[in-house]
């Protein structure tokens, strides 16, 4: 019905009218509309804006006039929103371009914020959903919450989730988007009885649909610590640069005769930015007792000083005191190349920790934030639990 | 019955307008074509990285008149260029410039690709048939009762796992009945129901090894198939890029004349005698 309402405004016929303001908008994927929302700000003759998802919100690397369009840049993924500027409406198209050439899909957008939307109780929560592809079933669990920005969810995966969803619910149908320039996925689903049914968009054409039931026992997932494995027979060894070009080793002094945390990010991943204030924390406490923690940083150019100047942002964000190392590109195979003692590195954040004798004793894919409550709470017992253990055992190199 | 059924909606004056969304992706990737750092239509040269690729003087795996010597090869996790200026690593989905080249990488090591493209001024595309709403259908996805991976080059000449998702038949040269695979797009979850097919027209308007086509969604258990759309494989811009072998079946016994043209300069003789799995 909201969707229905955007773009009954009249159409300005002289100058552009000025884009800055708040702006519902949508991608038209081909099995629905991806809600998200822009904010555009003008100084004077300049202008910026931000792309949000909920509450969670990028900058534009760039905003422009041109003629009668704004044109929005997303730099980091080559990608641009473009459209006509009406008085009270944006009509155009999301164009990124990847090897197989530009992807195009239809955007628009009307003034004005989402209403917050909220979902009844019967549809919040944890569920355990099942996709259904050609060549079988894939678990995920999706996280359905009422925030104070309204509605949002988080698909989580046996590897990770992307970030928050967010939308919108119409009485026991709800559709939430997640989109950031690169990733354009829609959730859309309905309660129909106890079951949850509904279709997974990705892309402008690919779906796929699922059906969920209430989490009642044990996750749908792969516990955390089954997803990777290691080579636990001999030490760790790694090998990268520091955001100084120096090579740090695994046999460094610094590291010798200390528990390791290994903590594998990308500074491309929210949930890594989740994850860090707790290893902070968890570095803060347990240092002086002789726990290190080295980040290695998994980016998406391979290029030294891009990849570099974005570890350093990040590590400046948190205030990170232990060093972080640019370990390569964010893909499976240059993970498997860069660290061959570990195998099925899918999700980032990985956690992993390291004996004093320098040999892999846990590997922990991905990070439960605060927003996961008890699981939360669990993930930080474990990681406690884990570290005391290793600090205790009696020193053997 | 598994029929595709004509999906007329508007009247024949009317319909034989470009819609906006085929007029949008059309000129979207028509400007890629034209002016895209990696428009296949200036590719220039492709070799698999392996161990390492020389590129510029004469002799070297890819000669580039006026380069000096450059070298890309596996280092660390990742991939590093090294030429008169020092060396650094370089990663995808971006342009590394080399004088008046481009160079891109594509897939995952091991098997990572390097593509060099040159300026491309004074190519032009080939074009499109005009818009015919008669090359629109609509209707239901045949699934296989055992669904398999398979192995395939896809329009840009990269292997790719495919899964078969079904046939469709269409109301063309009789009924004929089209397979379709689902190719994964690189990164996140997407991918892409795909037709390579061969027509009438192939070698005569359009490319001689077939087209490609993607089947969209369309409300449940329904599929467009929009023959307007159909693009032609990358080795139809250049010979630098690999065919893709014709798809067994996928033939229709009449031109359809829609979609992407041919107008020379890629692979001119393509192998159209054998056919992918």
């Amino acid at each position: 019905m909201m969707l229905e309402l955007l773009f009954q405004a009249a159409v300005a016929l002289t100058a552009t009218p000025s884009p800055a303001g708040p702006w519902k908008a949508v991608l038209d994927l081909a099995g629905g509309a991806l809600p998200f929302a822009l904010q555009i700000d003008a100084r004077g003759r300049v202008l910026d804006g931000r792309l949000c998802n909920g509450r969670t919100c990028q900058s534009f690397s760039a905003v422009r006039i041109e003629g009668d369009s704004v044109i929005l840049e997303i730099a980091d993924y080559a990608a641009t929103l473009k459209a006509s500027v009406r008085s009270d409406s944006l009509l155009g198209y999301y164009h990124n371009v990847g090897s197989n050439g530009p992807r195009t899909i239809p955007f628009r957008a009307a003034r004005g914020r989402w209403p917050v939307s909220r979902a009844p109780m019967r549809l919040a929560g944890r569920w355990d959903a099942t996709y259904y592809q050609e060549l079988g079933t894939s678990p995920r669990v999706f996280d359905l919450r009422n925030e104070p920005g309204g509605f949002q969810g988080r698909i989580i995966s046996s590897t990770g989730d992307y970030g928050p969803y967010a939308g919108t619910v119409v009485g026991d149908s709800f559709a939430i988007g997640l989109f950031d320039g690169s990733f354009v996925y829609l959730l859309t689903g309905k309660l129909v009885g106890d079951t949850l049914r509904g279709v997974f968009h990705a892309g402008l054409r690919t779906q796929t649909p699922w059906t969920a039931v209430r989490s009642t026992g044990p996750p749908n997932l792969k516990s955390p610590t089954e997803v990777s494995r290691a080579d636990t027979t001999v030490p760790l060894r790694f090998e990268f640069p520091d955001l100084q070009g120096r090579l740090v080793r695994n046999d460094d002094p610094r590291f010798r005769g200390k528990v390791l945390l290994v903590d594998i990010l990308g500074t491309w991943c929210p949930t890594c930015h989740e994850a860090t204030p707790e290893l902070l924390r968890l570095y803060r406490r347990y240092h002086p007792r002789g726990l290190e923690v080295v980040g290695l940083a998994f980016e998406t150019t391979g290029d030294t000083a891009i990849d570099g100047r974005q570890v350093r942002r990040y590590r400046d964000k948190f205030g990170v005191p232990f060093p972080l190392l640019l370990a390569g590109l964010n893909d499976n195979e240059s993970i498997a190349a860069a660290l061959p003692q570990l195998q099925d590195v899918t999700a980032f954040p990985t956690a992993v920790f390291v004996g004093r004798d320098g040999r892999v004793r846990l590997v922990y894919a991905g990070f439960h934030g605060l927003a996961a409550g008890p699981q939360h709470a669990r993930l930080v017992r474990e990681f406690e639990t884990e570290i005391e253990k290793l600090l205790d055992e009696k020193r053997e190199r | 019955m598994i029929r595709f059924l004509p999906f007329v909606l508007l009247a024949s004056g009317l319909a034989a307008q470009t819609p906006p969304d085929v007029a949008m992706e059309r000129s979207g990737y028509l400007a890629w074509l034209k002016k895209g750092p990696n428009s296949p239509l200036s590719a220039v040269a492709q070799q698999r990285i392996g161990d390492g690729v020389r590129l510029g003087p004469a002799g070297a795996d890819i000669p580039l008149a006026g380069i000096e010597e450059y070298r890309v090869y596996p280092s660390g996790g990742g991939l590093v260029l090294e030429g008169p200026g020092g060396k650094r690593p370089i990663g995808r989905g971006r342009p590394y410039r080399i004088g008046k080249y481009a160079l891109y990488l594509t897939g995952s090591q091991p098997g990572t690709v390097l593509t060099v493209f040159t300026d491309g001024a004074g190519k032009e595309p080939p074009g499109y048939y005009d818009y015919d709403a008669s090359m629109v259908f609509t209707g239901p996805l045949l699934r296989p009762e055992n669904p398999e991976r398979v192995r395939i080059l896809a329009s840009d000449g990269m292997e790719a796992e495919a899964t078969e998702v079904g046939t469709v038949v269409v109301p063309l040269g009789g009924r004929t009945s089209l397979r379709v695979l689902r190719i994964p797009v690189a990164g996140g979850d997407e991918s892409e129901l795909e037709i390579f097919f061969r027509d009438g027209t192939n070698g005569d308007g359009s490319y001689p090894a077939g087209r490609f086509v993607s089947l969209i969604p369309a409300g449940i258990g329904k599929f467009r198939l929009d023959f307007n759309r159909a693009r032609n494989p990358f080795c139809a811009y250049s010979p630098v890029y690999a065919c893709p072998l014709p798809w067994r079946g996928n033939v229709i016994a009449e031109p359809v004349r829609a979609g992407e043209r041919y107008s020379g300069g890629g692979r001119e003789n393509p192998s159209a005698g054998d056919t992918a799995k």
